[in-house]
This record gives C-alpha cells, structure tokens and sequence, in this order.
C-alpha cells in the first residue's frame, strides 16, 4: 500500500501563506490555484515542471477561499471572504476580471459552474446559497436565493450531467435543489453528519454523492428514484438519497476535502491530520451496501493541514493537492492489482 | 562727555523723550546714583517736571526711571529717602491707570528696603488693596503685587499681623479671580504662609477657602513647549499644600472632596484622595466627626469598583491616614470613642465579603481591612481580634487549595500588622487567643499538596513566629519539624522558602533551631552520603546548614559541622569534586550571613581558615604515585570553590583583628611556618615559591594565598610585602601548571593594585615591564607573560596608573600576534569586566568610577585604526577585542560613537567567531531600542544577518540574535514593514528549536513582528 | 463580539500569578533537547489579558497549567479554558485569542484545540465548534475590529 501514491513533484506556491483550494481548467492542462495572500495563481506544466503562468491578484481584498472553471474553460470564478465572487475571463494567456458579483452579506465560501456553462451557484456565512444566470453577453443575474440552510454554507456544487445542486454546510446538513416553476427549491436534506461538513463529490454518473466531514468521517449516499427496487420511500416526486456507506476510523482530524475520480472511480480524501487517502470500492461489494477499502495512506502528505485534493481531468491516477504550509503537491496514484 | 557735562538732568531728558534707548539711560543713572555722583532725591528733583506732566504718557515715563533706578539702588536709600518716595509712590497710586504698572515696580523696589520705617509696609499695602484692582492688571503687574507682598512677609510679620484680618481680607480680593498658573503658585504659597505663620483669619476663613478651593481639582494642561516649565503637578502640591494646611478649613474641604470623588475623571479622584490624606493627617476627631460615614462609604466605593490600581493604592492610604488620626484624639468625656464606632463600620462592610462563598470581594475587603489595622495599636487590635477568627473558620470551611491559599495570604497580611505594634505596647497580644488555631492552619498549608499554598504558609508562619513571645519551644519544635520535612522532602518544591523561613526564624529562636534542625540535618547528610542519586539532598542539607547559620550559637554549630563533613568527604574520596564544591559553597553562604555580625565572622574566621589550609598543606604534600592519583581537593575546580569562602572569611574584618592572621599565612607561604595549623605534622616542608617544578601541587595553593590576601581592606599591612611581590612575579613566569601561574599573576595584580604610589610601586612596576618584555620575546614563556600582562595591566587600568596606557598598547599590538592574538583579543573581556575573585569592589579594590568610559576613550579610536590596517586574518582578533570593550559600556556612552562603529559591527555579525557573534548582538540590542535613526538605514544588512544567526550552532547566539530581531521592532513602522513576512517566515523555525529558552526569544520576537502595522496593537 | 461598557463581571476573584519559570541547568546545555512540555504552553497564554478587565487569563483562573496538554512528539496541543462566568459573552473571543496566541508561538507542525472547560459555559458546545472551525478563524482574523480587539489581548500590557 505503501507505494501506491508518489509523489511527482511540490511547489510552493503560496508563500507566507496557506493554500485553499485548486480547480483542475476541464482539458487539464491549467491547474488554478487559491490563498489567504489574496491571490489566484494559474499553473501550467513546462517539460516535467509546473510553472506559475500568471497570478490574478487585483480582484480580491481578501482571502479567495475557492476558484472553479467553467465547463467551458474560457472563464474562471472565485470566492472570496471580501464577500464578492470575480468572474475572470481567459485571454491567450492573461486573465481579465470581467464581472463582480455582490450580494452576499459576508465571506462568500464556494462557487460552482452548472454542467452546461449558464448556471453559476455561491454560498456564504450568511447561510444562502444564490443561483446565478449567465447571458451570451456575460451578464449575471441572480435567479434565486435559497435560505435552506441555518447555518455557514461550506461548498456547493453541481450534478455532473444534471441541474442538480448540492451544497454542504456548518449545520451538519447537505441539501439538494432543483429548479421548479422558474425558481429553486430545496429537494431533499441529508442528515447524519455529526458536525460541519466541508464537502462533496459525486461520482461520474452522479447516482452517488460523497461528503466530507468535521466528523471525522465520509459517507456515501446513493439516489434512489420514485418507485425504485429496493422500496426506499420517496417524498413526492423528487428521488430519495440514502447513506450507504460510512467511512470511519481512518481519519483523525477534520475531513477539508473529498475528490471522486470520474476515469477511475477513486476516491481521495483531504484531512487536518496531514494526510491524504485514497479509497476503492470492493469489487465484489454490493452496490446498494458498498464496501470501501483505504489503498493508499499519505500520512505526511503536507507538513500541515490539507485542504483539497483534486483528480485530473483527463490523465488516470494523476491527483493534486494543497496545504496550509502554502504548497501544492502533485502525486501518482497506482491501483493495487 | 555730552552725558557727564549735563549729568542726571541730560540723562533724564534723554530717558523721558524716549527717543533713545531707554534701558542705557536707566543704567546710566542708575549707576550714577550708585558711583555717589547723585542721590536718589536729585533724580526725582530732576525728575520733577516731566512727574508732574499733564501727559500721562511722559509722567509714566518718569515715574518709570525713577522705579528703574530704585530696583537698582534700593540698599543705598535712607529712611528719609525711603519716607519721602513710599509718600510719592502711594500717591501717584491713584494716578492714571497707565502709571499704576511702574509704580507697583517702585514700590517692590520699597519693599525690599531694609530703611524701610516702621508702619510704612501697613501703608503700602492698604493704598495697594484699595487702590488697585490687581485682577486687571496684566499677568506681569499682578506678579509684582505677589512679589511686594511676599517681601512684607519675609521681613515685616509682626507689623502685617497688626492689620488682623484685613490683611487677609486685602489678598483675599487681590487675587481673587487669578488665571494665570505663575501667579497661581505665588499667591498658594501666600495663602499656605498666612495659615502657617497664623495671621489672623477672622470672619473671612471660607472666603479663603473658597478663593483658592475653586481651583480644585486642577486641571491645568500646559501648553507645549511651555517655557516657564509649570506643570500639573506643581500646581496640584502647592494647591494642596493650602488645602490641607488647617484645620479650620475641615468643614469646607471634607464635603468638597467627598463630591470630587465621586468624578467621573480618574485624575480628580486620585487628587482628592490624595488631598483627602494629606488633611487627615492634621484633623482630629473633631474636624472628621461629622464626616466619617460619608468619607468611608466614598472610600469604600472607590476600592471596591475601580479597575485603577492607582485609585486603590490611594483609597486605601487615605483609610489609613483617617485610622491613625482618628487613634491619635483621646476618647472623650462623653465616652465616645469614634476610632471604634468608625472600625465598627468598616468591620461591618468588609467582614461579610470575607464569608463569601465565591469570594468575590475577599481582596479588596481584606485591603481595606488592612489598611485600618495598620493605623495603630488599637485599631489593629480590634480589626485582627475581630476578623482572625473569621478567616480562621473560612479556612476550614473551604476545602479548594486555591481559596484556602487566598485565605492564608490574607492572614499573612494581618499577621503582618502585628509585628508592628507588639514591640511598643506591652499589653494584650492580640494574637494570643488565636495562638493554636493560627498554628492549626499553618500546619495544614505546610502540608497541603499545593505548592502555593505551601509557599504563603511558610511565609505566614515566619510571622507568625517572629511575633515576640508568641510561640512556646514546644511549638517551636514543631514549625522546626514541619520545616526540616519541607526542605529534605522527596521533590521538595519549597525547600528554598523553608530554608528562609529557618533563617529568619532562627534568629529569634537560636536554640530550637541548633538542637533540632541542625542535628537532624548532619544526620540526614550522614546517612545517604553513600548514595549517589542523592546528591540534590546532600546539597540541599547542606544549603540549609548555611541558611539556618543566622545566630552565633548556630553558627558554632554548623561551621565544625561543615568542616568535619569537609574532611570526612575527603577522605572518603566517593564523592569527589562535587562533594567538596558544595560544602565550599555552604561555607560561603555561611560567611555572606556572618559578615554583618563581627562575632560569628571572627570565630569563623579562626575556625575556618587554619583548618581548610591544613587540608590544602596535607594534600600538596600527601605522596602519590601518578599524577591520576593526586587528591581531589587539588582539583581546580575545588580550589576555585575554596576561594571565596576564605575571601568572605578576610574582607570585613576590622585590621586589628586579621593582622595576627595575615603574619601566620604569610609565614605559611614564604617560609613553610605551619605551626598555626590544627593539625600540622607532615611528610615534608611546605615551600610553594622554592619548590621548583616537582611541586606544582604546592604552587596551586598560591590561589589559597590570593583568596586571603587580596580581599583585605586597604589599610591592612602585609609583611614581607616586596618579597612576596618577587615571589609572586617569579612563580607566575616560571610554573607550567596554568592554574598555579594565573593564580600567582592575579595575586600580584591583586596586591599592586593597592599598593600606594610611590618608589616601591615604581620599582615592582619596573621590574614586571622588563619582565614581560623579555618575556614576549622569549618562546616558552609566551602565554605565561600575556597572563601576567593581562593581569598587571588590568590592575593599573583600574586604578588610573599611568603606566596603564604603555601596558594597554603592549596588548593591541599583541593582538597581530601569530601566537597569542586570539588569547590577547579574549583579554580584552578580563580588563572591562568585573572580576569575581580579585580586583572587585568586594576585595576593597582600587577601582575608579568610569574607568571603562576612560578605557573605551582612549583604546577604542587605536583599535578601529588598526583594525582597518590589519590583515583579513588578523581582522577577527581586533572585532573581538572592540566588541568586548564596546559591549562593557553603558549605552548611553556609546550612542554619539554609533555612526562611526556601525559599519564595523555589522561586519562583526559576519565574522565567524562566536564570542565575536555573541558580544556583538549583545551590543546592538539596546541600540536598536535607542538609536533606530541610524540603523534604519542598513535594514537589508541587519534584516539578513540576525536572522541568519537565528540558526547558530550556538544557543547563546540565537538568543541573543532572537532578542535583536526582537528589538528591531521599535523601528518606525515602514521602516520594518516591508520585512514583516520574512521575518515572521524566518521566525517559524526557531519556534521549534530544541531548547526551550530559544523557543520563548523566538515566541516573543515573532508575537512583535505579527503586531506591527496591525489594528490594536 | 465586543459587549457594551457594562462590565458582566465586574468584581472577578483573582488569583495569584505563577512566577517565572525556573531556567535548570538542563535548560542552559545546549546539547539536551527540551521537549515542548504543559508548563511552556501555559506560559504561552496566561499572560494574555482579558478583553475586559486589566487582568490577565491567569489572574482570572481562565486558564490553569493542569488544563494543558501537550505532546510534542505528536505534535498535539489542547487547551481548555474557563469563562469566568457561565454566560459570558467574551467566551469566544477568549478562545480566539488563545488559539491565535498558539498558532503564533508554535511550530507551524502543531495541532492545537481549544476548548471550554466542560460544564462552564452556556454556549459551550457552539463556541467550541466555531473555534475548531479554522475557516471561520481565519476570516475572523481577516475581520479588522475583531483583529484589533484579539492584538490587545495579545500585546504586552505596558
């Protein structure tokens, strides 16, 4: 087990600072990087190295907690405590902060591209998370703002094929929305966690959703339509999600981050106690009760907490990761035969 | 010519036309009148038409002159004149207004007169109050009212206190209204005299308060950059000082400064309670009757609410000056006592707070207790037997170390009080009831697991039984016990606290502690002597011998004891160095206590000496095979342990009684007299300076010899002193044994120091420099000379003696030495520093005040100077030396040198060396405090270095660096700005250094660092 | 945070401050190690002063050396505090200003909880959680006003 995750390569790239978050552009070929010094970082690979290609720092006054690309790759967008998401357009090699949104009360925590480029979701310690519709001429207007939640909304993000939008939060919650009649509604809440969840991924069909909590565990929940086989009971039309699986004992600290691999169904989890894991499904398990094995265990990953992992896009195995010591790390990931 | 020829008359023309310059006029005829060309009455002849002017200006003019004149001239004046010109002056009072100013200085001129008749200052003084409206006048003017007044005070009392009370009535009204802080001071100190002297006050004593009091409290700010230097405070101490100046004004001031206590401005209630205890302290109960339940519920307020430790301090000083005047007055016939009902009131609101479960007011209650207790006999005796059963119950009642801890600081504060008042009165002891229940806590505490609570029972306990009579010898043996548990005790944590309290106590009770303490000690040292692991309670016994050695008759005791042990060690020879050091250092303890005490310290002088050299003798002379077997107590490190408990046995005793000793030691060590040693029958003859070579053991005792004869006072006459000398200087070029040698050097040095100028002088002196000389040259002595060198010249440096300079350039120029420049620059630290064992205040030493400022002078421009001549390698030497000479002197001296120096010491920061590195942060730390201009400049370069020295090899280099970094934070602010993240970067590594006083350095530098620029800080 | 003038607890019980700590000779040798131990820790944060009163945690009891625990070779550090009283609004900036007392003053390898002593607070388990949440902190400390407040705590009283 010991060798089945390599380091490739590390960088810092936040110096006197720590790292939050990174977003992999959707050919993988840019890897955006984001910090408390306020700044947004663009890596490209030059030979065997990745070198910074441009560092975005006039957009935020604040921390930029979170960056996402659009699907489309031409825009990124980032989140920042100073309560405002930037929308940055790509050109050649430069990037152009084009649009400010505003709204939110305070530090606003996640933002997420729709699968089809024209939707745009934030979340905030106001505890809202706002839908944004995005025009042919780059105009973003809100479309709705959902109040679900009671507390802090950590992370949102999208279905991978759906507009489906989930989000996680500091009430222990996830809650899923939908669009109905020209406005969102909240279409189901998951509960179990027994503290703040950081995160979530779904995996490539998007029938399962992982999260990552303060607890100290991931847990796998798995949809289940009207009328399915197993009778698990639906309200209404919306389908149910139910918690299949619990991954608990492995992870001594909070769980910041979990990444579900859409090439190979890996699963990498990002942890306060320094170390990154990465589980696989049994093959054998059954799919209504799965079973997870840990396959690899980085336990001093980074010399400080990490705070994302993240699979390429396109190359199997090849996963990324940042830290509070202002690093990025870059690792193999070898599946056990 | 033109001046002389018309004499005063031209003068005066001159003068009143004012078209020349005024003030050459007035000196003209001023002097004039003083050279006796003229008399003052020919000046106010000459005078006589422009003073009778009908232009007010030009009579201004002349009246003018003639005040110029008499200022000048005012002694010569006769009665006469004097009578004639007060007539004119309080005429021209009631002149045009423009007048009035030169006037008023005419008559100050008058009131320094001592011609002055009998009742003309009455005169003055009432033309003055009812002509002038002073408060009109400008600031100037009304200061010469003051000025006059003053002056009629001084001289003519008797004939003021005539005027009764319209004297005072007169200056209530000049200065009524007064603004300005000048004249403010002046007419406080008016008013303090007219109550102090007792001028009579009449009807008007509330009109006086009221025209001063309105000024309280003062809240005057000085203007900056104010040029007559007045502060706040002067204002309020001169304001006081007739706010609290009588009694009569008791009514006005109690009730003003219960209101002004209760301001919101915190300035205001200090100075009320300050004033508050400046009157109390000469009201009676009388004055305070009226007042006590409202002054002690405003004091009681201020002490329980403020957050202002300030306010505290004050409120509780007030409480007390009230108790002890309140003590003062003798109960009356009515049989009131308002002492007692006063303290009946305070035991009321206080006591209950003590009871408090969650003892939340406990402290300030107990305070303002203490406070009160501490005014006298009676109220301490009142307040403790009402409160110590009280506290004692509570005690018991709470259960939690901490409270218990709180309960028992608050019995030591009132066990305290009581040791100041049992001396003087006979009577009752307040304590006497409450005797067994105290001992009952205090036993308690001492065995309680809580440390703390441990510590303020001793401590407690020490009072306890420094009460005179209090304690019975049974009880007395019991503290002992619990004592002696404490400092021999498995992880005794307080050992060093209940050595105190032995000490202290012991003084009272000599004989408890020499039959209980004492025994049982030597015995516990006895018993577990054989065992290694205890050697922490072997030193602890033996610290506590020392500790406890606070009277003659323990010191008989303890100092045989300590020998025996001394001697026991040595033979046993187990034990080994450590052993013997640590009965050296409790011998010396010992001697530090006996030095006040004449007594102890002679019969430890007698006792101790003989006997230690008789152990030195007998091992220098004892035969051994091999240099391996040679006997612990030659050990240097036993030797140097040995020498300050023979210095302290030396230095305070009077020459009467060491001389007969300084002839046997003397003897001892040039002529192998050894009669005078308890036990002296030996192999061999004892003969250190003949023996040759073979008996460097004999020669090392030569530190025995310096450790007696150097620390004597001055006046002491030592025999054979040229002889010695010779021996001394021979001995420190000729032994191999560095220690013999060094010692020998340090005793010559020692001895020279003192030696008084003169042929004598000159011819040692003379023979050491042709010594060194040809010492230097020579290739085997080398190192010996430079020793000898660094000595003798350490000794002139600081005595001033000429010779100094010579032997100081002898060094610099060593310092290019290919052999002995390292050992030459390290020189550099013994000549500035402070010597423990010779050539210290301590030795009576002849030592100058600012001999290292005069060293630095002269030395320091040579060194610079060579140091840019020298080659690279020889560069290092030069920075040592200058970093020790620059890092031995107060700051302040070496601030304007900054500039010139700084280059060199960043370059220092670089040089390899550590003792370089180390004693130049040392040095720049409190200049980056003083001198942040200049070292602004070089930011870069400091910036880099001292954090690269955060990571020195050396853990004393990386605190010191830690400390600059440290220090560099009183830069100004954008100076330092731009390195915040490296620092701060650069400091997370040594946060996890491997020793924790690096780690504490990097922690505080860093906390500064993440301050700087940010909100709050 | 920051309540209004009203002290809540205006007549606190103060304790007794600890001395400095003893410097052994073990402490003076360069070659030995000193591991990172309860009473560095508690020396840390016991000079901290109380946002409202001129007193610092130590005089106030909040922290105490027996709820400190460190473990150096793991590189944990957990610290229980006490509110002086069980609804004192200052409980989390007090937490605040402990926790970033330690990520200032130790190795960056370290993991340091803060918490309330159980049973003491109110709010216990919400100010518990808020302080564990380090993206809260970290946007605190972004928060200029509470900056402010938490730097006066931390800075040394003159």
């Amino acid at each position: 087990m010991k060798d089945s995750l390599t380091l490739l390569s590390r960088l810092s790239a936040h110096p006197d600072s720590r790292c939050w978050f990174l977003a992999w552009n959707p050919t993988g070929t840019l890897l955006a990087s984001c910090g408390g010094d306020r700044t947004i970082r663009i890596w490209g690979k030059e030979g065997d190295s990745w070198v910074c290609k441009s560092v975005l720092g006039e957009g935020h006054q604040r921390t930029v907690r979170k960056v996402a690309w659009s699907p489309c790759g031409n825009y990124l967008a980032s989140a920042s405590f100073d309560a405002t998401t930037c929308i940055w357009k790509k050109k050649q090699t430069q990037f152009e902060c084009v649009t400010t949104l505003e709204g939110h009360e305070n530090e606003v925590k996640s933002v997420s591209w729709a699968p089809s480029g024209n939707l745009l979701a934030t979340c905030s310690r106001d505890k809202s998370v706002w839908v944004w519709e995005v025009d042919e001429e780059d105009e973003y207007e809100c479309v709705s703002v959902l109040n679900s939640h009671t507390q802090d909304v950590k992370h949102v993000v999208w279905h991978p094929n759906q507009e489906l939008l989930a989000s996680a939060s500091y009430d222990d919650t996830v809650k899923l929305y939908r669009e109905e009649e020209d406005d969102w509604v909240c279409t189901a809440t998951l509960e179990g966690h027994e503290s703040t969840v950081w995160s979530l991924a779904f995996d490539k069909s998007g029938e399962q959703l992982a999260t990552c909590s303060d607890d100290n565990t991931v847990r796998i929940w798995r949809q289940y339509k009207l009328g399915n086989e197993q009778g698990v009971v639906c309200s209404g039309s919306d389908p149910s999600w139910k918690c299949i699986c619990i991954l608990s004992g492995f992870h001594t600290r909070t769980i910041y981050d979990v990444s579900w691999s859409h090439l190979t169904g890996s699963l990498a989890t990002a942890c306060g106690d320094d170390a990154i894991r990465v589980f696989e499904e049994d093959t054998c398990s059954d799919p209504q009760q799965p079973s997870f094995s840990m396959t690899a265990h980085m336990s001093r990953a980074h010399s400080q907490d990490v705070n994302c992992v993240v699979w390429h896009p396109k190359e199997e195995g090849l996963l990324a990761s940042c830290s509070d010591d202002g690093e990025i790390a870059f690792w193999q990931y070898q599946r056990l035969e | 010519m033109a001046a002389e020829e018309n004499g005063v008359w031209g003068l005066v023309e001159v003068f009143v036309s004012g078209l020349q310059d005024g003030k050459a006029a007035e000196l003209a005829t001023g002097t004039q009148v003083k050279a006796g060309n003229c008399t003052v009455l020919q000046v106010v002849e000459a005078l006589g038409s422009y003073l009778a002017n009908s232009e007010p200006r030009t009579r201004g003019r002349g009246v003018q002159l003639l005040s110029q004149v008499l200022l000048q001239c005012y002694p010569r004046l006769t009665q006469k004149e004097v009578e004639v010109l007060v007539l004119f002056y309080e005429n021209r009072l009631k002149d045009h207004h423009l007048i009035t100013p030169h006037v008023l200085q005419g008559l100050k001129a008058l009131s320094m007169c001592e011609t002055l008749p009998q009742g003309l200052a009455v005169s003055i003084l009432k033309a003055i109050f009812q002509e002038v409206h002073v408060q009109s006048l400008m600031q100037v003017d009304r200061h010469i009212v003051y000025t006059i007044i003053t002056n009629f005070m001084r001289t003519r009392e008797e004939e003021l206190k005539s005027l009764a009370a319209d004297f005072t009535f007169g200056f209530i009204q000049v200065m009524d209204g007064e603004k300005d802080p000048r004249n403010l001071l002046v007419a406080f100190q008016i008013v303090r005299d007219i109550i102090v002297k007792s001028y009579s006050l009449g009807p008007f004593v509330e009109e006086l308060f009221e025209v001063t009091s309105c000024y309280f409290p003062i809240d005057f700010t000085p203007p900056p950059n104010d040029p007559h230097g007045i502060t706040r405070e002067d204002l309020i101490v001169s304001l006081r000082a007739v706010l609290a100046s009588t009694p009569s004004f008791a009514e006005f001031l109690l009730p003003l400064l219960i209101e002004k206590m209760d301001s919101d401005v915190q300035s205001a209630k200090v100075d009320s309670l300050q004033t508050l205890n400046a009157s109390c302290a000469i009201y009676g109960q009388k004055e305070l009757k009226e007042f006590l339940s409202s002054l002690w519920s405003s004091i009681r307020r201020e002490v329980f609410q403020t957050a202002s430790e300030r306010i505290e301090t004050e409120g509780l000083s007030a409480l007390h000056t009230l108790c002890q005047s309140l003590s003062r007055s003798v109960v009356g016939s009515d049989g009131e006592d308002l002492l007692d009902s006063f303290l009946n009131c305070v035991l009321q609101d206080c006591k209950h707070h003590l009871c408090e479960p969650d003892m939340k007011l406990v402290w300030p209650s107990a305070k303002l207790l203490q406070a009160a207790a501490g005014a006298s006999y009676r109220s301490c005796y009142k307040i403790t037997t009402s409160i110590l059963p009280l506290l004692l119950e509570q005690y018991n009642q709470h259960t939690q170390s901490s409270q218990r801890r709180t309960i028992v600081e608050m019995l030591l504060g009132f066990l305290k009080l009581q040791g100041k008042w049992i001396h003087e009165e006979e009577d009752e002891n307040a304590l006497t009831g409450f005797k067994d229940c105290l001992c009952t806590v205090m036993y308690s505490a001492l065995t309680d697991p809580n440390v703390q609570l441990q510590l303020v029972g001793i401590k407690a306990l020490t009072a306890l039984g420094s009460l005179q009579g209090l304690l019975s010898t049974s009880d007395m043996e019991l503290v002992v016990d619990h004592l002696y548990r404490l400092i021999v005790e498995k992880d005794a944590q307080n050992h060093l606290a209940a050595m105190e309290a032995s000490g202290s106590l012991a003084r009272m009770y000599p004989s408890a502690f020499a039959s209980r303490l004492v025994p049982k000690l030597s015995e516990k040292l006895q018993t577990d002597q054989m065992e290694p692991s205890q050697s922490s309670l072997r030193q602890r016994c033996l610290r506590a011998l020392s500790a406890v050695s606070t009277h003659p008759c323990i010191v008989r005791e303890t100092v045989p004891l300590l020998l025996r042990y001394l001697q026991h060690v040595q033979k046993g020879s187990i034990l080994c160095a450590e052993g013997m050091i640590s009965v050296c250092q409790s011998l010396h303890l010992l001697a530090m206590q006996c030095q006040q005490d004449t007594e102890s310290l002679w019969y430890y002088h007698q006792t101790v000496i003989p006997c230690l050299l008789a152990l030195a003798v007998q091992a220098a002379l004892q035969e051994t095979q091999t240099q391996a077997e040679s006997p612990v107590l030659l050990d240097e490190s036993v030797l140097t342990a040995m020498v300050p408990v023979i210095s302290a046995a030396c230095s305070h005793l009077s020459p009467e009684l060491v001389t007969p000793s300084v002839s046997q030691v003397v003897g001892l060590f040039l002529h192998g007299d050894v009669s005078f040693l308890p036990e002296n029958s030996f192999p061999r003859r004892f003969q250190p300076f003949q023996g040759g070579e073979s008996e460097e053991k004999q020669r090392q005792l030569v530190a025995l010899l310096m450790a007696f004869v150097c620390p004597l006072q001055r006046n002491v006459e030592i025999p054979e002193l040229d002889y010695l000398l010779l021996e001394l200087l021979t001995l420190s070029t000729s032994s191999r044994c560095p220690f013999a040698y060094t010692s020998a050097s340090k005793c010559f040095a020692g001895l020279v120091n003192k030696c008084p100028a003169g042929e004598q002088l000159d011819e040692v002196l003379c023979s050491v420099m042709e010594r060194i000389e040809s010492g230097l040259v020579d290739g085997f002595d080398r190192t010996r000379v430079l020793t000898l060198l660094l000595w003798v010249t350490k000794a002139l440096v600081l005595r001033y003696h000429p010779l100094n300079t010579q032997l100081t350039d002898k060094l610099i120029s060593l310092l290019t030495d290919w052999e002995l420049g390292p050992a030459a620059a390290d020189g550099f630290f013994l000549l500035v520093s402070d010597t423990p064992d010779v050539l210290n205040k301590a030795c009576h030493a002849d030592v100058r005040i600012m001999f290292r400022q005069r060293f630095f002078t002269e030395n320091v421009p040579k060194l610079v100077q060579s140091f840019h001549a020298a080659d690279e390698d020889k560069k290092p030497n030069y920075l040592k030396a200058l970093s020790h000479v620059l890092n031995s002197l107060p700051k302040q001296v070496l601030m304007p040198e900054l500039p010139s120096l700084l280059s060199l010491l960043l370059e220092a920061l670089s040089c390899p060396d550590r003792v370089v590195q180390l004693s130049t942060l040392t040095c720049l730390e409190p200049l980056l405090l003083d001198a942040s201009q200049i070292l602004s400049l070089h930011m870069d370069t400091l910036v880099m270095k001292l954090l690269s020295l955060t990571c020195s090899p050396a853990m004393a280099v990386r605190i010191a660096a830690l400390q600059c970094v440290h220090a560099l934070t009183r830069l100004p602010l954008h100076v330092l700005l731009p390195y915040k993240m490296q620092v701060i970067r650069a400091l997370a590594k040594p946060l996890d250094d491997k020793k924790r006083l690096v780690r504490k350095e990097a922690v505080t530098a860093r906390g500064e660092w993440f301050l700087l620029g940010s909100p709050g800080s | 945070m920051v309540g209004g003038n009203q002290l809540e607890n205006a007549n606190p019980l103060i304790y007794q401050r600890s001395g400095d700590r003893q410097v052994t000779a073990q402490d003076e040798d360069e070659d030995i190690p000193d591991k990172i131990d309860d009473r560095e820790i508690f020396d840390l944060i016991r000079s901290i002063n109380d946002p409202e009163h001129p007193l610092s945690l130590e005089e106030l009891n909040v922290v105490e050396q027996v709820r400190v625990k460190v473990n150096d070779d793991e590189s944990t550090v957990a610290v229980e505090f006490t509110p002086t009283i069980p609804h004192c609004s200052m409980a989390t900036l007090i937490g605040l200003s402990i926790k970033v007392k330690l990520l200032r003053s130790l190795p960056e390898r370290f993991k340091v909880d803060v918490h309330i002593t159980p049973g003491t607070h109110a709010s216990e388990h919400a100010v518990n959680k808020q302080l564990a949440d380090k993206e809260r902190v970290a946007a605190a400390l972004e928060n200029s006003h509470l900056l402010e407040v938490v730097n006066q705590c931390l800075s040394a009283r003159s």
